[in-house]
């Protein structure tokens, strides 16, 4: 026999989650080889009849979740629990977790089960084996929240909190950062309906300074349980929302805008376009310069040149004093156009076909140039089709006026979709059709000397 | 366009794959993907999270898929399984299971089957170079041999590979002498190459990236009802097929009429369709071809540019916005923009993989959102890239790494835009990502952080995808996931606009067509198990299509598998099932099992194939000329001999007639058996019962199992909700095929006979109108080895006494009776002879020197 085995095949580190995964010369890993495995051998120590049953049985409850057969599933789980007594020792400790996994599953789908049920299987679960404890306190606690059950979530977060194992590990301290953090969003959930209580009272009341007392408290608390979550990289949206709007409650605006610059602009966060969306909504608030603003929406640009903000980004460029930010804004309106999911926004060609006019009127040819430059091979097709204009006459003939505009500026009057729309015999439209011909005439591109 | 406005809280690590450190947090399940924070702020109110569709369910109306097409005419071999090429002996049973390629096996095979190739050439080398006209010496004569003949003779006929060959003594003597040399010489060349060829294959075997994509392709035509299929057929897959098909409102599909051929001049391996701005256009990608066709409205194909690609094409997809823009890449490295009006246009090469280090050339392109955007993707990662910026540059949106909490080993297998569906797409930015264990969705314009992870768990290689319109507005739209061994999955995806795209109620799984058996009328074993191979036939495409006139939503499925067959199934959404109102499980119509049935005939007319090689043949004149010494008075022998003289099988008649005997008696069970009484009542499907009694027998009250508290106390969380526990039920699931061993599967009574005879099970077992074919397919079984071991070991002890010679049995018809006495037995013997001879062969290879 051929020594392939060392060559082709990598044996694993002792890794005890993936025993069913086998990895090839390349590095990756199958987990159907096994099963091929299986078809082959024929002697030599074969798996123990108590391994074969617990993997039957997975199977079957796998099975039976994929066709929403949740009663067998549950009959099946009854039987899979034996993995807990499995000689394996590996074997024993990866199976809280499969259980875990399967019967949550289960139980949040059968027609049977309630709240109570899964408490109580949720309870036991953690306290097999000291490894899931905070998971799936946490994932319990998401559960409680699902179902409106605020205050048994925070009770249950609450207990995971405090709660210890061996050396701090940093999976550990992630763990409880997220679970706190969600306890934090738990206090502000109680504080921003305390909120709207306190809008109905009367500020002289005495009832007033009471509840004002316990938002305050609610506040500091919320803030400390946040604030160690926000600072590891990731996404937590929900978090810094409700962060910020307590900040701002209180006043603390420099805290506010140092949470939202940082979870903007740290490297070593994911580029997140929200991150930048709710800063820009913080400066809006604050009624921030309009040359910040248009800073932040730079990037956001740069980010996602699609977004619906780069409207607004192109009222504000339009605005603004400065030359370059007026060459911005027709790039800006161009980029939003590029995107297939921004071809029918009516709004963006109506701002490009006055835009249009407006820049050519201040001379300024070369800007449209540039960036008709990189487009004019594929934007005929994409916007300017005969296909285009006859679906866009039949569904919307606003939209198809204002993009007859832009392509006969851009492309002519003798481009396919500004003559199907010139040739159109509407009433309602006669005037305006004839308006666009006109400045057409006036201000098109390809012959800017007629 | 409208970007979620928060997104699920998500810990960003960085970090190669399968980083232990940091805790999993995508270990979901999808009930946790379903889970929505409450809105309880004011201006989130009015966004209100659409409510859990537990009862979301596609249900098929059939269950299994049906043939929609009839077999194509040519034979189909499913080519080399893991059998073949892996180390057959004991392994010590580890954790993690290795594969060992067995090369001694397949050397000494090749040096049996094809002696004449691996040996020839070294005699021919050998006689040139050898000089053995000596001085002639009378004396030595008679103990030289001369080694012309028999270096000739390494060439001509195969003594060796057949021990019952006749060998003669110089030959023997030859390969005594001369084996080291020739068999070491041979098999240091051969070997090398072998090893090389048989981890290819044994990589190919694992994951066939070829099809991905597939091969398969729905047109839609100008009705809703009716559309055309693309696909290759024939038995190399190069004829490109177009096939109308009517989908009538509320019945199954049909063909209409004969396909149109395209014959190419390589296997295609993907097709891709595509309407753009009313323009329908097909793409397909060969190894080394790529060509794109118009399709008219009329449903005509018309050529419109073929491109040769010189290291192989590993992908093609056409753009959802431009007509007629495709992209493809090839196993140099390159992406390629491909317009038949200005040819191509090199936009990325990179020879190296994205993230780290992958042997693959595996690379895939498709489109964005941004029609001149591109995805490029290999093994390890996607990236985006402006085809229009400087080369080179570009932004990693997926990395098989800690990012997207990658496990190790974890690899890119699919990677598709899923933004073209419809006119009004409502997830215009999302790209799926198909790795072995995981689905990632992953929104361009946050790149490296998956909206949405879900272990598929698939037992193949998901190499297709389709995302579907949604079936009525405000509906999830469909995702279909596909595995090369037929394995499909069906996804709710939920989510447009501000909301992030979510699993709108758990995924459920479609039947696959080895779940058609059971529509298959009864058959003799050999065509069983030919019918069984063609439809364990790994998938090479996937097409979708709801038609939207229907007024109940309906999704029309079809496959293609690599034989060629094309098999189709419908699904209905279960649109709001109360917990408890399950509809019955789908059973086969009466015009589904005679679709297949008539499918199966022309399956069966069909030749099967040759073998790729027999065992060497040799005359049996000789052996003849022995027996014809003998003198022989009795029939049998006579029979035999006569039999051997005509070359053909030994028949029944050749042997003479024999006492005809009775019915064979029935078992007789003995007073305390318990075994024949659980088997009774299993048989009978009294198991429980038998079970309960038999428990109140034995279990006192100090017998009771020890279990451990947890166990119990889990089990009663569950136990309230199984109410009942079925033991009988439990432990053999009607509906659910086995997965652990896929042999159980529910086959049609075929026991050896000799088992049902004595034993008169069979009977109560099958029902009556099957026991007529039970019984002329048995008396239509020519004389192997079954029945002679049937005879020699029977199965269980009270059938042993019955089973003598002195008594025969006799199957119920009577034309393959066994006639009493030795000779039956060696009768029986010769005329398996080739089976049994061939067996042998397998067992021990021994190499001709």
């Amino acid at each position: 026999m051929s020594d392939f085995s060392e060559e082709l095949i990598r044996s694993k580190t002792e890794d005890d989650q993936e025993e069913s995964c086998v990895f090839s010369g390349t590095g990756m890993s199958f987990p159907w080889l096994q099963k091929y495995i299986g078809t082959v051998a024929t002697g030599g120590k074969k798996e123990k009849d108590f391994a074969q049953t617990t993997n039957a049985c997975l199977s079957f409850i796998q099975e039976a979740l994929l066709k929403h057969r949740w009663q067998k599933a549950a009959e099946f789980m009854h039987s899979y629990f034996q993995i807990l007594e499995d000689s394996d020792s590996h074997k024993r400790q990866a199976a809280p977790e499969i259980i875990w996994k399967l019967g949550s599953e289960i139980l949040f789908y059968h027609p049977k089960s309630n709240v109570e049920t899964f408490n109580t299987f949720a309870d036991r679960m953690k306290n097999i084996g000291v490894m899931n404890y905070l998971k799936i306190s946490l994932q319990h606690a998401l559960y409680l929240l699902h179902h409106g059950m605020l205050e048994d979530a925070n009770r249950n977060l609450s207990h995971a909190e405090t709660w210890r194992y061996g050396e701090k590990s940093s999976s550990q301290e992630v763990l409880i950062n997220l679970i706190q953090a969600y306890k934090g969003l738990l206090q502000y959930y109680t504080w921003s309906k305390k909120k709207m209580e306190l809008s109905t009272l009367d500020e002289d009341d005495y009832a007033y300074n009471t509840a004002s007392q316990n938002m305050l408290n609610h506040s500091w608390k919320t803030s400390v349980n946040l604030c160690a979550l926000i600072q590891t990289p990731g996404v937590w949206d929900p978090f810094v929302k409700s962060y910020v709007e307590m900040l701002e409650f209180y006043g603390d605006q420099d805290g506010a805008r140092e949470v939202l610059t940082n979870y903007a602009y740290d490297e070593k966060f994911p580029s997140n376009p929200n991150a930048h969306i709710y800063l820009y909504n913080f400066l809006k608030r604050e009624k921030a310069p309009r040359e910040k603003l248009i800073s932040v929406l730079k990037i956001l640009y740069q980010i996602v040149p699609s977004h619906k903000l780069m409207l607004e980004f192109h009222r504000l460029l339009r605005k603004s004093e400065k030359e370059d930010h007026h060459k911005l804004g027709l790039e800006v309106l161009f980029g939003v156009l590029d995107f297939a999911g921004c071809t029918k926004n009516i709004t963006a060609w109506k701002y490009l076909g006055k835009y249009l006019r407006q820049t050519l009127v201040g001379n300024h040819l070369a800007w449209v140039q540039e960036e008709w430059n990189s487009r004019k091979n594929w934007w005929p097709s994409f916007h300017f089709s005969s296909f285009w204009a006859k679906s866009d006459w039949k569904e919307d003939k606003a939209l198809a006026c204002e993009k007859a505009l832009v392509a006969g500026i851009l492309l002519g009057k003798g481009c396919r979709y500004f003559r199907f729309i010139s040739k159109q015999d509407d009433q309602v439209l006669r005037k305006k059709i004839k308006r666009i011909k006109k400045s057409v005439k006036k201000h098109s591109i390809v012959n800017p000397g007629l | 366009m409208d970007f979620p406005s928060s997104l699920r809280p998500t810990l960003f690590v960085t970090g190669p794959l399968g980083l232990s450190n940091v805790p999993d947090m995508s270990f979901m399940c999808s009930w946790r993907d379903a889970l929505t924070l409450p809105e309880s702020l004011p201006e989130n109110s009015k966004n209100e999270a659409p409510p859990l569709a537990t009862g979301l369910l596609w249900e098929p109306e059939t269950p299994g898929p049906l043939p929609l097409l009839p077999p194509g005419p040519d034979p189909w071999d499913p080519g080399v399984t893991a059998q073949d090429l892996l180390f057959r002996g004991a392994f010590p049973f580890r954790r993690k299971p290795q594969a060992v390629l067995d090369v001694t096996e397949q050397l000494s095979r090749f040096l049996w089957d094809h002696g004449d190739i691996a040996f020839a050439p070294l005699g021919k080398l050998m006689l040139e170079n050898f000089k053995l006209e000596g001085a002639r010496s009378r004396s030595k004569k008679k103990t030289v041999v001369s080694v012309k003949s028999l270096l000739q003779d390494l060439g001509g006929h195969q003594p060796w590979g057949c021990p019952w060959a006749f060998l003669s003594y110089r030959q023997r003597r030859f390969s005594i002498v001369g084996g080291p040399v020739l068999g070491k010489s041979v098999a240091s060349l051969l070997g090398e190459l072998l090893h090389e060829e048989l981890a290819m294959r044994w990589e190919q075997l694992l994951l066939d990236d070829a099809f991905t994509g597939g091969a398969l392709a729905w047109v839609p035509g100008g009705t809703p009802q009716v559309g055309q299929l693309v696909y290759p057929a024939g038995g190399a897959l190069d004829t490109l097929c177009f096939q109308e098909v009517s989908l009538p409102p509320g019945g199954d599909p049909q063909a209409l009429g004969d396909p149109g051929h395209i014959q190419l001049r390589g296997p295609v391996r993907q097709v891709v369709t595509r309407t753009v701005q009313g323009e329908s256009l097909l793409a397909v990608r060969s190894d080394y071809h790529c060509a794109l066709w118009k399709v008219s409205k009329q449903g005509r194909a018309a050529p419109l540019q073929v491109l040769q690609v010189g290291k192989g094409a590993t992908g093609i997809s056409l753009s959802p916005h431009l007509p007629g823009e495709l992209a493809v890449c090839s196993r140099s490295g390159a992406v390629c923009l491909w317009t038949p009006q200005d040819g191509l246009q090199q936009v990325y090469k990179d020879p190296e993989t994205l993230v780290f280090c992958d042997p693959s050339p595996w690379r895939w392109a498709d489109f964005t959102a941004h029609p001149r955007v591109l995805t490029v993707g290999d093994r390890t990662g996607v990236k985006i890239i402006d085809t229009q910026g400087p080369p080179g540059c570009g932004l990693l949106l997926f990395r098989g790494g800690a990012e997207a909490a990658c496990r190790q080993g974890e690899r890119v297998l699919l990677s598709q835009y899923l933004g073209e569906c419809g006119a009004e797409p409502r997830l215009p930015t999302l790209q799926l990502i198909c790795t072995q264990f995981s689905l990632y969705l992953v929104d361009e314009r946050l790149p490296l952080v998956p909206m949405l992870k879900w272990d598929h768990d698939l037992p193949s290689a998901p190499l297709w995808a389709q995302l579907l319109p949604p079936p009525c507005p405000g509906y999830p739209q469909p995702l279909l996931l596909g595995g090369q061994g037929g394995h499909l999955q069906l996804l709710h995806l939920a989510g447009e606009g501000a909301s992030a795209p979510r699993l709108a109620g758990p995924p459920q799984s479609l039947p696959s067509s080895s779940d058609s058996l059971s529509a298959f009328p009864l058959l003799e074993p050999k065509s069983q198990w030919r019918l069984q191979e063609r439809l364990k036939a790994p998938t090479i495409g996937l097409a979708a299509t709801i038609p939207s006139s229907a007024s109940k939503p309906v999704l029309s499925l079809f496959q293609l598998s690599a034989a060629g067959d094309v098999f189709h199934q419908h699904l209905h959404l279960q649109a709001d099932p109360g917990p408890h109102s399950r509809a019955p499980a789908a059973s086969w119509t009466p015009q589904a099992t005679a679709c297949c049935s008539r499918w199966l005939k022309a399956l069966l007319d069909v030749p099967p194939t040759p073998p790729v090689w027999a065992a060497p043949t040799f005359s049996h004149r000789r052996l003849l000329g022995c027996m014809e010494q003998r003198k022989v008075e009795q029939k049998g022998p006579e029979g035999l001999r006569a039999a051997m003289a005509a070359g053909r099988l030994l028949r029944q008649k050749d042997l003479g007639s024999l006492p005809s005997a009775g019915p064979p008696p029935a078992p007789e069970p003995g007073p305390e058996d318990e075994l024949s009484a659980r088997l009774e009542a299993a048989w009978e499907g009294r198991m429980a019962a038998w079970w309960e009694r038999q428990q109140g027998r034995s279990s006192g009250p100090g017998r009771q199992p020890k279990r451990r508290k947890r166990r119990t106390q889990l089990s009663s969380t569950f136990s309230s909700l199984s109410g009942r526990l079925d033991l009988s039920d439990a432990t053999s699931p009607p509906h659910s095929p086995d997965r652990a061993s896929p042999e159980a599967r529910p086959r049609p009574p075929v026991t050896p006979p000799s088992q049902e005879l004595t034993q008169e099970l069979w009977a109560r077992g099958v029902p009556s109108e099957r026991q007529q074919t039970l019984r002329d397919y048995m008396a239509r079984l020519p004389l192997q080895e079954d029945t002679p071991r049937g005879v020699c070991s029977p199965l269980s002890g009270t059938s042993s006494s019955r089973a003598t010679p002195s008594r025969p049995q006799t199957l119920q018809d009577g034309t393959a009776e066994l006639p009493p006495g030795r000779n039956t037995r060696r009768g029986a013997a010769v005329s398996s002879s080739q089976t049994s001879r061939q067996q042998v062969l397998r067992k021990k290879p021994r190499m001709g020197f």
